[in-house]
């Protein structure tokens, strides 16, 4: 009840949040009346001292101008608001529904016919609680009594003079449901009590007897640590296959916005092309950055708050070695997608487009869950872990199964980098050559070969 | 020194086989308003996004004040391309601001300055609407807004007046008149050649990429064979005057016929010749028109 109420408060907060923002830009000043602080603007083009925020701006030139824009127009879409509220709803589901399905302490009501001795009792009691079940004990008249609860469902089961259990339902042997595991504890229970008692054992050797544990089990092969990190690997490999193609979108389409409407001549007439290229890419970076990271800390805080597992074993590190990954992926596939963007001449181009984008990514997401599910990495997945395309999804799941070391882990990182490098030099080129060429799509040929003069 | 000069040396780019400019030379002096002409495909786009770098020249220079052009210099320049290009979703006051700080203004003279051109342009009303919410004339005049906002040394209009309706050209002729008078270097394309005799103090003709008149509007108008325009009722075609040696009917309008007439050519003979023809209305040696100008450097 209190993990619904803590989600609803957070959802209601966002959906908050966005009402006030929206109607603080329904409040204009007069002169400039798009701002928000209006200048009095009766004075026309008289420059006056810079504020704090043209310093910021000013301190990376126009590249810093270009990335500003982008920051304010990407995070005043509703679309992203909405996409940003929506992608924490998801995350606290996966993590909060869990946690309340198993730790949700059932109740159950056992009948008993006849009498039940104190040491049983003690007995049915510590089965219950062993099964997360709160056990609650109901005298019955007698046994017909006792049917007639058990089929309206009162109690869960009847035990009979204690020696026999009677049900409601037959279970099987492969039924893993909680009302199975109850029922078999409890039999469990009273056979052992049946037992004790042919043994003619006192009350104080039971309860000694009770109280004993399973023996310690050694194994000659190393035990698969990173187990609870597992759900961590699968649910943050489909966020950064989310995110990773949302934010090469982002890229593509901000490019591709600004060629078809034209609008780059105009910018190209006072800012080169790489510092374009580059404002956009820092800006949309910037935004994917905080989206990612709210996420993140929020999936920590929650975890943390509701004692989910998501947070044991090496499942932080692999969070935020995702959250990396997700940052130098995305360093890498921008370019890519920037370039492509602008070799696009319509909308409707984009499928085509993005198709062939998307082959390395998921290949590197399928790998990578495959990888996370079994346990195990095979060769292959070593050496994708290492290729920039893939690192991103490999690379994190290696590091939940504990199949790195730490210079493995920056040789990749590295690796990672210098392609970038590599790519971003490769698609200001391509993007100089066809961001104003207008007509037709620019084929790749075209443009490689006169990147080269 | 004197006024400044955005010089054009040689510029010569070619796509493919198709030759876009030819070793293509000429230059605007600040304070006027130049016209810049040519039929479709002239040349005229490239040579303007030449000015911008936004075309890689195969040879030929800009040069601004005396020195090879530098973005710096592009930074006070003011460009308005012959596709309009703004973000469609953003809205008016802010796009312009955004361009004046990208000219190098800090963000309140560039919030002031683009208010004030809105103002001046007759959209102040449209400033906090979406670009795309406004019409084709009023997204005119916000692009060419988006050209002023930074006060630039240099105005480069790609058809500024393309499609407007008279009013707005009115009052776009007027700002750019203004800006040339403040020492503002104006360069406009266009193919209205009745506005740019009306705006302009000279003109650049190109055809092929090639430079093939320029020279003053006065000058170019003054320079020639003579014009006579003779009107002559009931005869509406001129055919009196076809056919005689010397004397070509340039156009006719409004039953009127403008005559070029070669140098021999005695214009009483032609009066006579007129008078036999029917009753004489109008009479009267006239200037040179730019479409004259135009179509006689292109012939």
């Amino acid at each position: 009840m209190t993990h619904a109420l803590v989600l609803l408060g957070v959802v209601a907060l966002a959906a908050l949040r966005i009402w006030f923002r929206r109607r603080s830009r329904g409040a204009r000043g007069r002169g400039a009346p798009w701002r928000r602080s209006g200048s009095s603007g009766q004075s026309g083009a008289r420059f006056r001292p810079a504020g704090p925020r043209d310093v910021f701006e000013r301190a990376i030139g126009d590249v810093g101008l270009v990335a500003a824009r982008e920051i304010r127009e990407r995070t005043r879409g509703r679309t992203f608001r909405f996409g940003t509220v929506l992608i924490l709803a998801a995350v606290a589901a996966a993590i909060v529904i869990p946690v309340v399905r198993s730790t949700k302490p059932g109740a159950e009501r056992i009948g008993v016919v006849g009498t039940l001795p104190a040491s049983l009792r003690s007995a049915v009691v510590a089965a219950g609680a062993s099964v997360h079940t709160r056990v609650t004990l109901a005298p019955e008249p007698d046994l017909t009594a006792a049917k007639r609860d058990l089929r309206a469902g009162a109690i869960a089961l009847v035990i009979v003079d204690a020696r026999t259990i009677v049900t409601a339902k037959a279970v099987t042997s492969s039924d893993t449901s909680a009302g199975a595991a109850l029922e078999r504890t409890i039999a469990n229970a009273v056979s052992l009590h049946l037992a004790f008692e042919a043994a003619g054992i006192t009350a104080a050797q039971a309860a000694a007897l009770a109280r004993s544990t399973p023996a310690r089990v050694t194994s000659l092969a190393p035990a698969p640590t990173h187990s609870a990190a597992r759900p961590t690997s699968l649910y943050g490999l489909i966020l950064l296959f989310i995110l990773l193609q949302q934010y090469g979108t982002w890229t593509l389409m901000g490019v591709l916005e600004e060629k078809a409407s034209r609008v780059v001549e105009v910018l190209l007439a006072t800012v080169r092309p790489v510092q374009l290229l580059a404002g956009k890419v820092l800006g949309i970076g910037i935004v994917a950055l905080a989206q990612a990271g709210l996420v993140v800390a929020f999936a920590l805080v929650l975890a943390k708050a509701v004692g989910s597992d998501l947070l044991t074993g090496a499942a932080p590190v692999e969070l935020l070695s995702e959250l990396l990954w997700l940052l130098l992926g995305y360093a890498f596939y921008c370019w890519v997608y920037a370039a492509t963007g602008s070799m696009a001449e319509r909308q409707d181009q984009l499928q085509s487009l993005t198709f062939p984008l998307s082959i390395p990514i998921i290949l590197g997401y399928v790998t990578a869950l495959v990888a996370a599910s079994s346990g195990n990495a095979s060769t292959f997945f070593k050496v994708l872990a290492y290729l920039p395309p893939t690192a991103p999804f490999a690379m994190p799941v290696l590091v939940g199964l504990g199949g790195v070391t730490w210079w493995e882990f920056v040789a990749s990182v590295l690796l990672s980098v210098a392609a970038t490098v590599a790519m971003a030099r490769l698609a200001a080129g391509v993007y100089r050559r066809a961001i104003l060429r207008t007509g037709r799509r620019v084929a790749l040929r075209e443009v490689f070969s006169k990147a080269r003069t | 020194m004197g006024v400044s000069l955005l010089e054009l040396t040689g510029l010569t780019r070619r796509f493919g086989s198709v030759v876009a400019l030819d070793g293509l030379s000429f230059s605007v002096p600040a304070g006027e308003v130049v016209g810049f002409l040519g039929p479709n495909g002239a040349g005229k786009t490239t040579t303007m996004r030449a000015i911008f770098d936004l075309v890689d020249l195969d040879s030929g220079t800009v040069a601004w004040d005396g020195h090879p052009i530098t973005a710096a210099d592009r930074r006070r320049f003011g460009y308005m391309p012959e596709e309009r290009g703004l973000y469609p979703s953003m809205l008016v006051g802010e796009q312009l601001e955004y361009l004046g700080k990208l000219h190098g203004m800090g963000a309140a003279s560039a919030a002031a300055a683009a208010a004030q051109w809105l103002e001046r342009l007759g959209v102040g009303e449209r400033a906090t609407s979406r670009v795309d919410a406004l019409s084709h004339g009023n997204q005119q005049r916000v692009q060419l807004a988006a050209a002023l906002v930074h006060s630039p040394e240099v105005l480069v209009l790609d058809e500024p007046l393309a499609g407007l309706d008279p009013t707005a050209i009115d009052a776009i002729g007027q700002v750019l008149v203004d800006q040339a008078a403040a020492g503002c270097c104006v360069l406009l394309s266009s193919h209205q050649l009745d506005l740019v005799e009306d705006l302009c103090e000279a003109v650049t003709i190109i055809d092929h990429g090639r430079l093939v008149a320029s020279g003053r509007v006065d000058d170019l108008a003054a320079s020639g064979r003579r014009r006579l325009v003779v009107r002559v009722e009931g005869d509406r075609t001129a055919a009196w005057a076809s056919g005689r040696p010397g004397v070509s009917v340039s156009e006719v309008s409004g039953g009127a016929a403008r005559l070029v007439l070669d140098d021999g050519v005695d214009s009483q003979d032609l009066l006579r010749a007129a008078m036999a023809a029917g009753s004489v209305t109008e009479f009267a040696f006239g200037r040179r028109r730019l479409s004259e100008v135009f179509r006689e450097a292109l012939a």
